[in-house]
């Protein structure tokens, strides 16, 4: 398959080598999850496919409970999948990243809902040990 | 000069971070059953240390990633999920081993029962992790820790027969008691706990937290080719009082206090005093280093942000995790359970998780498309493949020895 939105020359991606297990980060370097499993568009089921019709492409990375079914098998239901719809993808390489910020995903809920009821709560979890690494972070961990 | 500065001061940090609580006591009950006999696996230890620590943090300089997302972009989900499980156990072991440490070289300073320091030596520890800045916290542990050097001075001080010394080296010490499966048990613990797991989740990790580039490879390079060597030697100095106060009284380690008995006969209070201000320094160190690494871990398998070059909000699952992992320990150490021999597992089962963390940092660090023109040389490649084998075999023997000699017993 290839990917959509490069301006690049067309590449060549191996679903297993180069998107599953990646690392995602959002358009600001922030991690955001990793590529648990793959959303390909529907392929009907228990029917011949036709000779004409266009190829299955990425419609979204999973994440959440779709590591512990690629594990273990079978498919949670659909209103449990966490998706990243691929057109929020903006590169492929060493990680992956997304060209919108990661508070717009549902991706993290887990994350703010422990920044908003635990740690923010702990006095000191708001500040940065240095206030100037803060901004050096953001842009750390991907390139 | 800055740069000088910053080199020495990296140097001197890793020296003194090299210790911790599983080298402490291995060495020293290595040394009082073996004398300098097994000398040979500290060295091996140190140089394979040498390898895997180098290698994972070029990989972090260069590719910009930590080892836990590399293990699991190239073993798959399966595979790494097993290696996350028993890596993270072992840390968690290591862990509690380390606050352990911390509170019973505090007890020894102050005659309060260790139980009673548990609590108070975690919470400091949560309390640098939550605010102390990473470059700081790394600096003033690894200095501190190199009051450790006592242990070389007490071994001076000792003016012990340094041909028998290294005869014991050579030849091995004739005391006819031991077998020949307990050597190589302790082999394989001395193996496991110079090249501990966690030192590289931490040493990778803390690449990208203090935001390493190719420029700094270099400085990096001789942190650990100087430092770890130096901090070997420390290891060995700690055998050697070992070696010449234990041995000949035929005294087992089984406590701490042990640990630094052969360096209160050489250097009195003072020495003593220095030693467990280095004790303290090392474990606390240490466990800093395996807190976090607990947090890397799980946090690099998921995908959260981590670090502490984040405010803890902006890292908040990372952060909550490394609370639990405190607590936990807190919780183990009051079940009365004996650190020293917690720590005693904790670097044999260190050897078993080895593999699983080291070939997968092999492979990537031979990657052109995360590496660039920085992929492993041949040379390194070649003793890279040979400490694999290395690897394997410890892992492997590690299980079936300690049932046959009952953990050394």
């Amino acid at each position: 398959m290839t990917a959509e939105g490069d301006n690049q020359q067309p590449r060549w991606l191996d679903a297993h080598l180069h998107l599953l297990d990646r690392q995602v980060l959002d358009v600001h370097g922030v991690p955001v999850a990793v590529v648990d499993d793959l959303e390909l568009s529907e392929i009907p089921a228990g029917q011949e496919i036709p000779r004409d019709m266009s190829p299955p492409v990425i419609t979204a990375l999973l994440s959440g409970p779709a590591l512990a079914t690629r594990i273990f098998g079978a498919r949670p239901p659909d209103s449990r999948l966490v998706r990243t719809p691929w057109v929020a993808v903006r590169e492929v390489g060493v990680v992956i990243k997304l060209s919108v910020g990661r508070d717009t995903q549902d991706l993290s809920w887990t994350e703010r809902w422990v920044r908003d009821h635990v740690i923010g709560h702990i006095p000191g979890g708001r500040h940065t040990p240095k206030n100037e690494e803060s901004q050096q972070g953001n842009e750390r961990g991907g390139s | 000069m800055k740069r000088i500065f910053g080199l020495a001061l990296g140097i001197l940090t890793a020296i003194g971070g090299f210790v911790d609580i599983g080298d402490l006591v291995t060495n020293a009950v290595v040394g009082s059953r073996f004398g300098l006999s097994l000398a040979w696996i500290v060295v091996v230890g140190v140089l394979g240390i040498c390898i895997f620590a180098q290698m994972s943090g070029r990989v972090a300089a260069v590719s910009g990633r930590a080892t836990f997302e590399l293990i699991r972009e190239r073993l798959g989900p399966r595979l790494a999920v097993m290696n996350l499980g028993a890596s993270f156990l072992i840390n968690l072991m290591t862990l509690t081993a380390e606050i352990g440490g911390v509170a019973l070289a505090l007890q020894l300073v102050s005659s309060v029962d260790y139980l009673l320091w548990v609590p108070f030596a975690a919470i400091a520890i949560w309390l640098v992790i939550w605010r102390v800045k990473f470059k700081i916290m790394e600096n003033v542990a690894g200095l501190v820790g190199l009051c450790l050097i006592g242990f070389a001075v007490g071994l001076f001080l000792l003016g012990p027969d340094w041909s028998e010394l290294g005869r014991q080296v050579v030849h091995g010490v004739s005391t006819g008691t031991e077998k020949a499966t307990t050597y190589w048990f302790y082999a394989v613990a001395l193996f496991g706990a110079a090249m501990t797991p966690y030192e590289v989740f931490f040493f990778s990790s803390g690449a990208v937290e203090e935001g390493w580039t190719t420029k700094d490879l270099s400085e990096s390079r001789a942190n650990v080719v100087v430092g770890f060597p130096l901090g070997g030697l420390l290891s060995l100095a700690i055998a050697g009082c070992a070696a010449v106060v234990l041995l000949p009284q035929l005294i087992g380690v089984t406590a701490l206090s042990q640990v630094m008995l052969p360096v209160a006969v050489a250097g009195g209070k003072l020495l003593l005093a220095f030693i467990i201000l280095g004790v303290v320094a090392a474990t606390a160190g240490a466990a800093l280093e395996t807190t976090l690494s607990a947090g890397y871990t799980i946090a690099q398998f998921l995908g959260w942000p981590w670090g502490k070059f984040r405010p803890p909000a902006q890292a908040a699952r990372f952060h909550l995790l490394m609370i639990i992992c405190l607590l936990v320990g807190i919780g183990t150490l009051m079940t009365g359970v004996d650190p020293i021999q917690v720590t005693e597992f904790s670097v044999v089962f260190s050897a078993v998780a080895l593999p699983m963390t080291y070939l997968p940092i092999l492979i990537v660090a031979n990657d052109p498309e995360y590496m660039g023109k920085h992929v492993n040389g041949r040379v390194l490649n070649a003793v890279a493949l040979v400490y694999l084998v290395i690897i394997l075999a410890a892992a492997l023997a590690a299980i079936p020895l300690m049932i046959i000699t009952g953990a050394g017993q």
